[in-house]
């Protein structure tokens, strides 16, 4: 058989079939392309079906052609050949497969203008009918015509209206999404390309009949076509041309009078195109139009999305006129636009104070901020007659209005001319406020100043537009800016404080942000005034200094502020430590606080003095605090735990900068502190060491907490290995007392096995572990507290690193809650928490060890342990275990709980949330931790998970009675329920009643279709809470009225209808 | 709503409204530099004392104030005080039996001020603060909600209506007006 014959018997029905004729097909293209054959046979084999009368059998005959023509290399066939083919095309453009071949065809360098005209001519006559075909056909055509119109746009193009007639009759009436996707792009390129002022309203209304776009894609749409991709399609559409302008901008102000929010969003994002594809000449034409129609949107604003598109369309206006203009006149269209708009905004601004007011001070701000001419225009109409209305003004909260008005001209200001860090050019105009600085300085000087005491907002207002005036580029002079520098300082240091403190706390953040601005104000004005309030030692029981040093560290940000502030500090507190009387401990402190909380904000790293504060600080004062523990020093200053703990912390934060050279240096002082050993005998090994000298264990911490796992083979004392070294501190920390140098130790252990100990050597910890749990102790069982705590915090080290014995570590810890030694049970169970607790120093950030699966790892070992031990105390008739077991178990259980992310949980909720009930029923006031704990837990889950997860374990009912018990106030000492315990049971059931639905479904959805799990307890809550509103703290009354609140509105027993 | 009767009114600044002033913690850590100083959670076991724990702070004005200045207005997404229709000095609380100190009774006197003197909406801005009132109060609480004297034409009817036990009742049965009251509570917190 030949090709054409298997061709025209199975093209329908069989895909393998199609496989195997491709081949026949691909046979015949070679045959052809050798010569075998020609083009002329294959044509003449059709003869006898290409006339046939039925439809479906010729387009097959057709289709065949088609099949072999695309085959075919795009070079073979002649410029003859295609025009043969294209005329036989065009006659039989209704049969199938010829609009295919004619795709092919127009594709070729060989096919020409006069051809491509003939077969535009060929669709426009034949497909009349368009619309009543099936979407195939009808998109086949439009991509026979998408294409001419790319590869053929001049020939499509010098047809002139016949082409545009053409293309509007033939998608008329077009609904299908996909072909519309493609009408509306053919139809730009003739909107843009043709000439069209013979049927511009034609052209127009083809594409605007669709206008607005209420397409649904239906769901799982294979095509993906969006609502939003028509729409933006439509619009290119509509803007195109401003020939559209005097229908499209009427029509598209029309829709403004729809009710519904979506039509009219279409409107102005369509609007706001078509303003900025327009040339200014036509925009002009209709932007007082424009601005009369959007005015009573934002005025009235309905929806804040149609007032911010509002505005966007004003601004988009008001730039389109300012192109090309440099000069400001009042004859420009721009200024004819903004007169009814500053006119209107001033006759608002008569009533400052009132709701308009706001709204027109938005248009302000937008049409000002548009560009330097339009700002020129705005503030020239606008600011003497706001002057005017101040002068009037017959109170503070219009004055108030009135600034709130000028501070949002400033704010285009400095959009428009920048601040003095902006890089960019300034603009060629002058900056029009320049006119008023002089009357701008004295009224805000004025208001800032002078203005009673209690008017804080009225003053922040000044506050707020000095300080954009300050940053404004090129406004202010130096001097003028210092003045508002003094006022600041004034503000800060003299005035006693109001309130919140809001006016203080603006004033901090203005000399911060000036910093950024003008550094050398700060150091000039600001510094000496603020240093020289520093005492020279704490005197007095109120520490004075303290607002000061805050106030300084908020605004020594900036690189070269911050070393000015770093010297001063530093020289006051070498004096203070030569003191013999130096004052209290809490000054020194806050020195070296303010230089952490600095150092903190910066990114030290990249501080180019680092190397000075290493030196300072690192190096000196680590020096200073060997010779004080050797009893050299002037006074007890660097012998106290809490100075030790902060300057430790800020050696912590600069030996994590520094250069390793610098590291290793420290690596090897971790004990000596750079002190020579006739100075300071460093602490491990050495058995004389008293308290003062123990205490320098604290710095030593947090040094070795800075280095790099990398330098620690420069430590001393680990060679050949560190058990010794471990085993002192281990011996160390057992038998301190005093909690920080015992808390230092723990920590400098767990450092040492989690970070520095190197895999093979695991062994040497984990022994250690072992035998302490043996304990040292003659009675079994019974363990202090101070080991307990030495055995966590080895445990900690080590299960971090998820150590090979972590199930071994974690199975002998929870043996250690059954010890029928009350007071070890209970040290234990507390101390679990420490395991995963998040500490600074054993931190990521310090290069800790710490594996992602290490909590999954506690989790699933420790929690079925505990559960089935709380099971088997639960269910035991004879042999009970003693009182304090459940409690302990649970308690470790908080712990946990505490530091392990929900999502954790979340699985094993079923067993869990038994264990959590149970801690709630403990009401005794010794277990007011775990209770809290417990309560913070749940509201988690609530609120991460909603109802659903608390319902499908069955326990709303339970849930519910004893969070409710919780809420109940007792009186007298040792209260069972603390206020905290209360609000917090409060705060659960207000998220029970916020979190009905599961998390993910959209709040307005109203979600609960089924009758709500919570409506069989609601009765009793809502009387229940009726109680706790007479309770005698205020923050319970507050979470109670919430919690009820929610209970009342959010508690439904039918879904409401929409209305 | 219809129509909107105010289209334009004034608002007062939020920064300006009373709040109430927590007495500032005093510590030997000042607030800022608490983050610069995390303190290790096993020091602070007992944050709340018990003398702070057994210190009872009685329900008064501001408290009052709190819960229904939050309240919106029915017209425009504003607060109530915001709008000064609440205002402080407009709240009372006095005991309901003076004559016999040891009743825990109260009655709280809130005084509205609507915006403007022929506002419709002011019974149902009324009812909205009784409504509040009623649900976040204890039972020993009597609500007296009116309009301030000489600040609504027709003050003495809407007075009446507010005091009407049966009235405010056969009101909070109505689907409708339920609907707008529970919008307007939306946005209190």
């Amino acid at each position: 058989m030949s090709a054409l014959q298997t061709f025209m018997l199975v093209v329908d029905h069989d895909k393998e079939e199609a496989k195997r004729i491709a081949e026949g097909i691909a046979n015949v293209t070679v045959d052809i392309e050798t010569k075998k054959a020609t083009l002329i046979d294959t044509v003449q084999s059709l003869g006898e079906y290409i006339n046939d009368e039925d439809p479906i059998l010729r387009g097959k005959a057709i289709s065949y052609l088609t099949a072999v023509i695309s085959a075919l290399s795009p070079k073979y066939l002649t410029r003859q050949q295609i025009q043969v083919l294209t005329t036989f095309f065009c006659d039989r453009i209704e049969d199938g497969g010829a609009v295919a071949g004619l795709k092919v065809l127009q594709s070729l360098d060989r096919f020409n203008k006069y051809l491509a005209t003939q077969v535009a001519e060929a669709l426009f006559s034949n497909f009349q009918d368009l619309q009543s075909r099936s979407q195939t056909q009808r998109f086949h055509v439009y991509e026979l015509l998408n294409d001419l119109m790319s590869t053929h746009r001049a020939a499509m193009r010098d047809m002139g209206d016949i082409s545009l007639l053409g293309v509007v009759d033939i998608m008329t009436g077009e609904k299908d999404p996909r072909n519309l996707m493609i009408v509306f792009s053919i139809l730009k390129v003739v909107m843009v390309e043709w000439d069209i002022s013979n049927h511009t309203e034609t052209l127009f209304d083809s594409v605007y009949n669709y206008f607005p776009i209420t397409f649904r894609p239906p769901p799982n749409d294979p095509y993906g076509i969006t609502a939003q991709d028509l729409k933006g399609r439509l619009q290119d559409c509509i803007a195109s041309t401003r020939r559209f302008a005097p229908h499209a901008i009427p029509a598209l102000l029309d829709k403004l009078d729809s009710t519904s929010p979506n039509v009219k969003k279409d409107a102005l994002n369509a609007l706001i195109a078509c303003i900025q594809a327009y040339d200014p000449n036509t925009v002009s034409k209709f932007s007082i139009t424009v601005w009369e129609v959007l005015k009573f949107e934002i005025l009235n604003a309905q929806e804040e999305f149609l007032s911010e598109s509002s505005l966007e369309a004003l601004q988009t206006i008001t730039r389109r006129l300012s192109e090309g203009v440099t000069e400001v006149s009042q004859d420009l269209p721009l200024a004819k636009y903004l007169q009814p708009i500053t006119k209107e905004c001033n006759e608002q601004l008569h009533e400052p104070q009132n709701k308009q007011a706001k709204p027109a001070q938005s248009i302000l701000s937008c049409v000002s901020a548009a560009s330097p001419v339009s700002f020129t225009l705005v503030v020239q109409t606008v600011v003497a007659p706001i002057f005017t209305l101040y002068q009037e003004a017959d109170g503070i909260v219009k004055q108030k209005a009135l600034l709130e008005t000028l501070n949002v001209l400033f704010e285009s200001a400095t959009t428009i001319f920048g601040q003095w860090t902006t890089r960019e050019a300034e603009p060629a105009i002058d900056n029009p406020l320049l006119e008023f600085k002089d009357q701008l300085s004295e009224i805000l000087g004025q208001v800032l100043m002078g203005a009673a005491k209690e008017e804080v907002s009225f003053r922040v207002t000044a506050l707020k537009g000095f300080l954009r005036l300050s940053t404004l580029r090129n406004f202010f002079q130096d001097n003028e800016i210092g003045l508002f520098v003094q006022y600041l300082d004034e503000i800060l240091l003299k005035e006693e404080s109001v309130g919140r403190d809001d006016l203080k706390k603006e004033a901090i953040a203005a000399l911060a942000e000036i910093s950024k601005h003008k550094p050398r104000l700060i150091i000039d004005i600001t510094f000496p005034a603020f240093v020289a309030t520093l005492p020279e030692e704490d005197e007095g029981s109120d520490a004075l200094y303290l607002p000061t040093l805050e106030t300084l560290a908020q605004i020594s940000v900036e690189r070269d502020i911050f070393e000015t502030l770093f010297r001063r500090l530093f020289s006051k507190l070498s004096i203070l430590l030569q003191k013999e009387q130096p004052g209290s401990v809490a000054y020194p402190r806050a020195i070296l606080v303010t230089m952490l909380y600095v150092m903190q904000q910066r990114n030290m790293g990249q501080d180019q003095s680092i190397d000075l504060y290493y030196e300072k600080v690192v190096v000196g004062l680590c020096r200073d605090v060997a010779a004080s523990a050797s009893g050299m020093a002037k006074n007890g200053i660097l012998n106290d735990p809490t100075v030790l703990d902060t300057l430790g912390r800020l050696c912590n934060l600069l030996v994590r900068s520094v250069s390793t050279e610098k590291q290793e240096q420290v690596a090897e002082n971790v004990y000596t502190l750079f002190a020579t050993s006739d100075v300071f005998v460093p602490v491990p090994f050495n058995q004389n060491a008293g308290a003062d000298q123990e205490r320098t264990i604290i710095i030593s911490t947090y040094l070795l907490a800075g280095l790099s796992k990398e330098s620690g083979s420069r430590l001393p004392y680990i060679n050949p290995d560190m058990s010794a070294l471990l085993l002192d501190l281990v011996n160390r920390s057992v038998s301190s007392t005093e909690p920080a140098i015992h808390q230092s130790y723990l920590r400098h252990l767990a450092l040492l096995v989690n970070k520095f100990l190197s895999k093979q050597d695991l062994t040497i910890a984990e022994q250690l572990f072992d035998s302490l749990l043996q304990g040292q102790s003659t009675e079994p069982n019974t363990l202090n507290h101070a080991t307990i705590r030495t055995i966590f915090w080895l445990a900690k080290a080590l299960v971090l690193r998820l150590a090979p014995t972590t199930t071994h570590i974690l199975t002998s810890l929870v043996a250690l809650i059954s010890s029928p030694d009350q007071q070890t049970s209970v040290a234990a169970a507390q101390a679990f928490a420490i395991i995963l607790s998040e500490d600074d120093i054993l931190s990521s950030t310090n290069g800790a060890t710490i594996r992602l699966l290490c909590r999954q790892r506690l989790f699933t070992t420790v929690i079925p342990l505990i559960s089935s031990r709380i099971r088997e105390v639960n269910t035991a008739v004879t042999d009970k275990a003693p009182d304090h077991i459940k409690p302990a178990h649970l308690t470790a259980l908080s712990g946990i709980l505490s530091t392990i992310p929900t999502s954790l949980v979340m699985p094993e909720l079923p067993t869990l949330l038994p264990l959590l009930l149970q801690s709630l029923d403990l009401q005794t006031s010794g277990s007011t931790a775990v209770r809290a704990a417990t309560l913070d837990t749940l509201a988690v889950i609530i609120r991460d998970n909603g109802v659903v997860v608390i319902d499908q374990c069955g326990h709303v009912q339970s849930l519910v009675t004893r969070l409710l018990k919780t809420t109940v106030t007792s009186n007298g000492p040792g209260a069972v329920n603390s206020p905290r315990l209360r609000a917090d049971a409060l705060k659960c059931l207000h998220l029970l009643a916020a979190h009905q639905s599961p998390p993910g479904t959209a709040p307005n959805a109203r979600a609960p279709p089924a009758i709500s799990p919570l409506l069989p307890v609601k009765n009793q809550v809502l009387r229940s809470l009726r109680a706790v509103l007479d309770d005698p703290k205020r923050d319970v009354r507050k979470a109670a009225v919430d919690a009820r609140g929610a209970w009342l509105r959010g508690v439904d027993d039918a879904p409401e209808e929409d209305d | 709503m219809t129509e909107i009767q105010n289209s334009n009114p004034t608002i007062l600044d939020a920064a300006d409204l009373p709040t109430r002033l927590r007495t500032p913690q005093k510590s030997a850590d000042h607030g800022l530099f608490t983050s610069a100083l995390p303190l290790p959670a096993e020091f602070d076991a007992s944050s709340d004392s018990d003398d702070d724990n057994l210190m009872e702070e009685p329900i008064d004005e501001q408290e009052i104030y709190d819960l229904i200045s939050s309240i919106s207005d029915p017209e425009h997404p504003i607060s109530l005080g915001e709008l000064a229709v609440v205002s402080l000095p407009d709240i009372a609380i006095k005991p309901t039996l003076p004559n016999v100190p040891e009743s825990p009774l109260q009655t709280v006197t809130v005084l509205i001020t609507p915006t403007i003197t022929h506002c419709s909406l002011a019974t149902v801005i009324g009812l909205g603060v009784r409504v509040r009132l009623e649900q976040s109060l204890p039972s020993r609480f009597r609500m007296d909600v009116r309009i301030k004297e000489g600040t609504h034409s027709t003050g003495d009817e809407v007075n009446k209506q507010l005091a009407d036990k049966e009235r405010v009742a056969a009101a909070l049965e109505n689907g409708a007006l339920m609907g707008v009251i529970a919008k307007m509570m939306e946005t209190c917190q």
